[in-house]
């Protein structure tokens, strides 16, 4: 990972500051409590995970010198009532970065997993600090699978994971798909701040669930129904079997066919 | 033997864990025998699930006039603790700082750490974990310090 092409390749906010570990616990965390006392855009990036977060604590497989660890510090002037559309922005973005880089037809699963075919090749996860509801800071983290071959998982993961490399049996430079990142980055934030409709349409095109028949464990709820939309904030309109309509706001998806 | 002794003798026992007594004093022969009271029982420990699943209770409303009400300030799903085998964040009776993390909402995965906005003890805890909520609805009644 060169550090410096990345800084002189990224154009805009979003990397104008990067700072770079070669091991950390989680980038998230460094970028939580670095968030307040640094500009919007800092970058933080690790060669390295030894916690790196999921969802509801679970871990993000991050083995060394293979693929992209990366968190990015927002402090948007959007509503906190909004905020669910940073992570629609981030998974378009995403998406197109690694189509450009790649050649394959990387797609969003709802709400923002980045998946080839039906395989899990890079995960976003925000954590948000609010005040008096307003958006105080928000930090993306983006977990890329980019090298890591197929025994590089951990058993269980190794049917629903994938990476760059195992699907085109090519291996990518890490700096050339930061700098698309970042760049794919910028340019949607930008339109975030202008136009979210153009950001739901794309995110809808990008789709791999939108029409889908889809199991979603909520909480302590189980749905099952086709995937019909997302709404202008981003969650999912549900038709269950029933014919009712259910917005849903958080919960794992799966895709059933 | 003395009625008074034997009394003295139980009496005696009772703080123990004899379970078993002969004596034999004058040609008397004396055999007490109890079944081992239980003092202590061990619990197994409470799984975090066991303890979301306590039912909520609605505090009556001269009792929420001086308490504070925590609020969502979004709308998502509300979990207690940062993963599902991890402790609470806080319980009923904790007592928590201004700043301090209560709870998580999530959004599509965008995780709204939740803080006190004032010093206080946790009265009522006031939504389920892995409950959804929405924009406004009450979370936590603090009593404030």
């Amino acid at each position: 990972m060169n550090i410096e092409k990345i800084r002189q390749g990224a154009r805009g906010n979003i990397g104008r500051e990067i700072l770079f570990y070669p091991v950390i616990d989680s980038t998230n965390t460094a970028g939580l409590e670095k968030a307040l006392t640094s500009e919007e855009g800092l970058v933080i990036l690790a060669d390295s995970q030894l916690k790196g977060k999921g969802r509801l604590g679970r871990t993000w497989v991050s083995p060394p010198g293979l693929n992209i660890y990366m968190s990015i510090v927002l402090k948007p002037l959007i509503e906190l009532a909004d905020a669910t559309l940073i992570t629609i922005t981030s998974a378009v973005a995403c998406s197109i970065a690694l189509r450009n880089i790649s050649g394959l037809e990387i797609t969003i699963k709802w709400p923002n997993d980045l998946m080839f075919q039906n395989r899990k090749i890079g995960g976003i996860l925000t954590e948000l600090k609010s005040e008096l509801k307003k958006i105080v800071f928000a930090v993306v983290g983006i977990g890329i699978n980019v090298n890591s071959e197929l025994k590089d998982f951990p058993e269980d993961i190794r049917r629903m994971a994938t990476s760059l490399r195992n699907e085109t049996k090519k291996s990518f430079s890490r700096t050339e798909i930061i700098i698309e990142l970042l760049n794919e980055l910028n340019k949607w934030y930008a339109v975030l701040a202008s136009d979210r409709e153009i950001i739901i349409d794309k995110w809808k095109e990008l789709s791999s669930t939108i029409g889908r028949k889809v199991k979603v464990v909520s909480g302590q709820e189980t749905l099952e129904g086709i995937a019909e939309d997302i709404n202008e904030k981003g969650m999912l309109i549900l038709k269950l079997l029933t014919g009712e309509q259910k917005k849903i706001v958080s919960g794992d998806l799966i895709v059933l066919s | 033997m003395e009625l008074e002794e034997l009394k003295a003798l139980i009496e005696l026992l009772k703080d123990t864990d004899i379970t078993e007594l002969q004596v034999e004093k004058e040609g008397t022969k004396l055999k007490i025998k109890r079944e081992k009271i239980l003092t202590s029982i061990e619990m197994p420990l409470q799984k975090p699930s066991a303890i979301y699943n306590k039912p909520v209770e609605v505090p009556s409303e001269e009792d929420t006039q001086r308490l504070i009400t925590i609020t969502s300030p979004i709308v998502g799903t509300f979990y207690r603790a940062p993963s599902p085998d991890a402790n609470p964040f806080v319980e009923i009776g904790s007592k928590v700082e201004k700043g301090q993390v209560l709870c998580i909402i999530e959004a599509m995965k965008l995780m709204n750490e939740i803080e006190s906005e004032t010093d206080g003890i946790i009265v009522k805890i006031l939504v389920e974990n892995g409950q959804p909520v929405e924009y406004g609805e009450p979370l936590f009644l603090i009593e404030p310090l």
